[in-house]
């Protein structure tokens, strides 16, 4: 052990990007190999075991799915699963417990005070980890997606519906990114936040969808479920299902709420994390 | 030692230009229960010692000149400045908390490295920084090795490491001798030492007198979220001499721990609790040192960790509050 003291070049003062960036550089690693990741790697395996049931059952000759008689095509299959499982259900709960973890497993785990006696902003810290968050589902979740497609679409329609695909993969990351947003709000803001974020994801956006109204503007399902049509084929079954989002607004409109809600709420997590004192459990 | 008076700002006057840590009126609560009560000190530039049992205050005083807490009444500033919101002054401030946390996954090197990154270094800048600070801290050897694999000793040195790693003026370091072997121990404080004398300061929170005045002679006593007494150790020392002093060391053989103990005249007791044998000894100072000489010379086998209790203090803190 020695006691020399070799200087240091002088403190460099860095942008909030640049300290964000490197805060994200110390969760994604710690993020990824989580026992999160494991609940979102079962999670988002659901889907690929559907997949590969529908196949078998096609290779077997048979309908996996039809809908007022209609055998559904596998493309149509592919925009069921990618609605009523991954934006509905997996990319709510994804971000429910990643959103709502970002500053709350730092504060359990009592790690938070390395990150707070550093020279960055703390709201840098809560978007580091919040770009951490996206990285780290975009990895588990995209690829999945991609398996489910090339799952059921034969091969001879993939030119067609690649573009689709791409649509819809960024339908995904776009919903993962805003109910990220919003439950990094809760997050940082409530001592309970995850049993609060599945009542908002679970209960209020669910609840509400049903309802007529405007009340439904107050929900990211509803943004997300006017993207949907654009997304999905156009072809005679699918176009039943169309029918259900009719009354949706244009895509523009959503996609500039979607990016508001993202926008908003994760500036508004930021003001809350500047100014909150966490209390560590002694 | 003075015992400090109410507002606790003994000898030295407040708003004191050159004081590394100035707290003005602060108090702390926590809902209904107060952790830090009115206190007004300026602390002085060199090493300061900040003393008291578990529960006194000394963690939530740290917390608040690091800026992890705001205070409830009151302004408190470090190196010149307001801490609380205002993260650039942290280029400055090294902070070693209390408690035993970790990215587990993660090795030492890492770690330090992905922190000191977080002061600006580049990526070059912060792996020189990060060997020097763990080289420092004597833990090469494991610095790849992942933190979820370290003893108990070792994370408390790659603790500090991240403490001193981008050369603070001020190192702020809360109990940070728990759970280090007598060797380590010995090696720690020679480093605060060092530091010191390379003209940096230090405030070094501990429940035990004994490592507090290895390090320096100025201390802060602090009980029940007041400061009870600041100055010179020489009287509180007295004081504490003439209660027995209770150690706990754990080792791979503690018969032969035992066995040692029975020779110095000093012990006044002992026990055994499992692996360690708990011992009462009359006088601390000759005690700790013949520890350090046993762990060196492995005469009674390998020590893994000491500890003393906080009740030590308990009957020096009463005595000072009916001053």
């Amino acid at each position: 052990m020695t006691g020399d003291a070799t200087p240091l070049p002088a403190f460099r003062r860095m942008s909030f990007f640049n300290a964000s960036r490197r805060v994200f550089d110390l969760s994604l690693g710690e993020m990824l190999w989580s026992r999160r990741t494991i609940f979102m790697a079962l999670i988002v395996g659901g889907p690929v075991l559907l997949a590969l049931i529908v196949k078998v059952i096609e290779s077997f000759g048979m309908a996996a799915l039809r809908v007022n008689n209609q055998r559904m095509a596998g493309f149509s299959i592919f925009g069921v699963i990618i609605w009523a499982l991954f934006l509905r259900f997996i990319v709510p709960v994804l971000g429910v417990f990643y959103g709502t973890a970002l500053m709350a497993d730092e504060v359990e785990d009592k790690t938070i005070t390395y990150l707070f006696t550093r020279p960055v902003p703390r709201g840098a810290v809560l978007v580091g980890k919040f770009l951490a968050y996206l990285a780290c589902t975009f990895l588990v979740v995209l690829p999945s997606v991609m398996v489910v497609y090339f799952l059921l679409v034969p091969l001879s329609q993939v030119p067609a519906t690649f573009g689709k695909l791409l649509i819809d993969l960024g339908l995904l990351a776009l919903g993962l990114a805003a109910y990220g947003g919003v439950f990094s709000l809760v997050g940082s803001f409530f001592k309970r936040p995850l049993v609060i974020g599945l009542i908002f994801a679970f209960g209020w956006e669910q609840v509400v969808m049903l309802i007529p109204g405007s009340l439904k503007q107050f929900t990211i399902a509803y943004y997300l479920q006017g993207l949907v049509p654009h997304a999905m084929p156009s072809e005679g079954v699918t176009s039943i299902l169309q029918g259900l989002f009719q009354q949706n607004p244009p895509a523009w409109v959503c996609l500039a709420w979607l990016f508001a809600f993202l926008g908003g709420f994760l500036y508004l997590a930021t003001r809350v994390v500047e100014r909150k004192e966490y209390i560590l459990e002694q | 030692m003075m015992p400090a008076t109410q507002s606790g700002t003994g000898n030295r006057e407040p708003g004191t230009g050159n004081a590394l840590v100035h707290a003005d009126g602060v108090s702390k609560w926590y809902g209904q229960v107060s952790g830090l009560n009115n206190v007004t000190v300026s602390i002085p530039p060199g090493v300061t010692g900040l003393l008291g049992p578990n529960g006194a205050g000394k963690s939530t005083f740290m917390k608040l000149m690091t800026g992890q807490l705001k205070p409830s009444q009151g302004t408190i500033r470090v190196l010149g400045e307001p801490i609380w919101g205002n993260p650039e002054v942290f280029a400055r401030i090294g902070f070693c908390p209390e408690q035993d946390a970790f990215y587990d996954r993660m090795t030492g090197l890492e770690w330090v490295t992905a922190l000191v990154r977080l002061n600006g270094l580049n990526d070059a800048e912060a792996d020189a920084a990060a060997k020097r600070a763990i080289d420092r801290v004597d833990l090469m050897e494991a610095a790849n090795k992942k933190i979820g694999a370290y003893s108990k000793g070792m994370r408390q040195r790659i603790k500090l490491a991240q403490a001193l790693v981008h050369d603070p003026e001020l190192l702020i370091l809360d109990e940070p001798l728990t759970g280090m072997d007598p060797i380590m121990r010995r090696k720690t404080i020679r480093l605060i030492k060092d530091w010191a004398r390379a003209g940096k300061h230090i405030i070094v929170s501990s429940h035990i007198l004994h490592e507090i005045e290895s390090m320096t002679s100025n201390i802060l006593l602090i009980n029940n979220g007041r400061i009870v007494a600041e100055g010179n150790v020489h009287q509180i020392r007295d004081l504490i001499d003439t209660h027995p002093h209770t150690v706990y060391v754990r080792g791979a053989n503690p018969r032969a721990l035992a066995r040692q103990f029975l020779t110095e005249d000093d012990v006044l007791s002992m026990k055994f609790e499992d692996d360690a044998v708990v011992v009462e000894t009359a006088r601390p100072d000759s005690f700790y040192a013949r520890l350090t000489e046993l762990a060196a010379s492995g005469e009674a086998g390998q020590i893994d960790e000491v500890q003393s209790p906080d009740d030590n203090l308990q009957a020096v803190f009463k005595y000072l509050v009916k001053q």
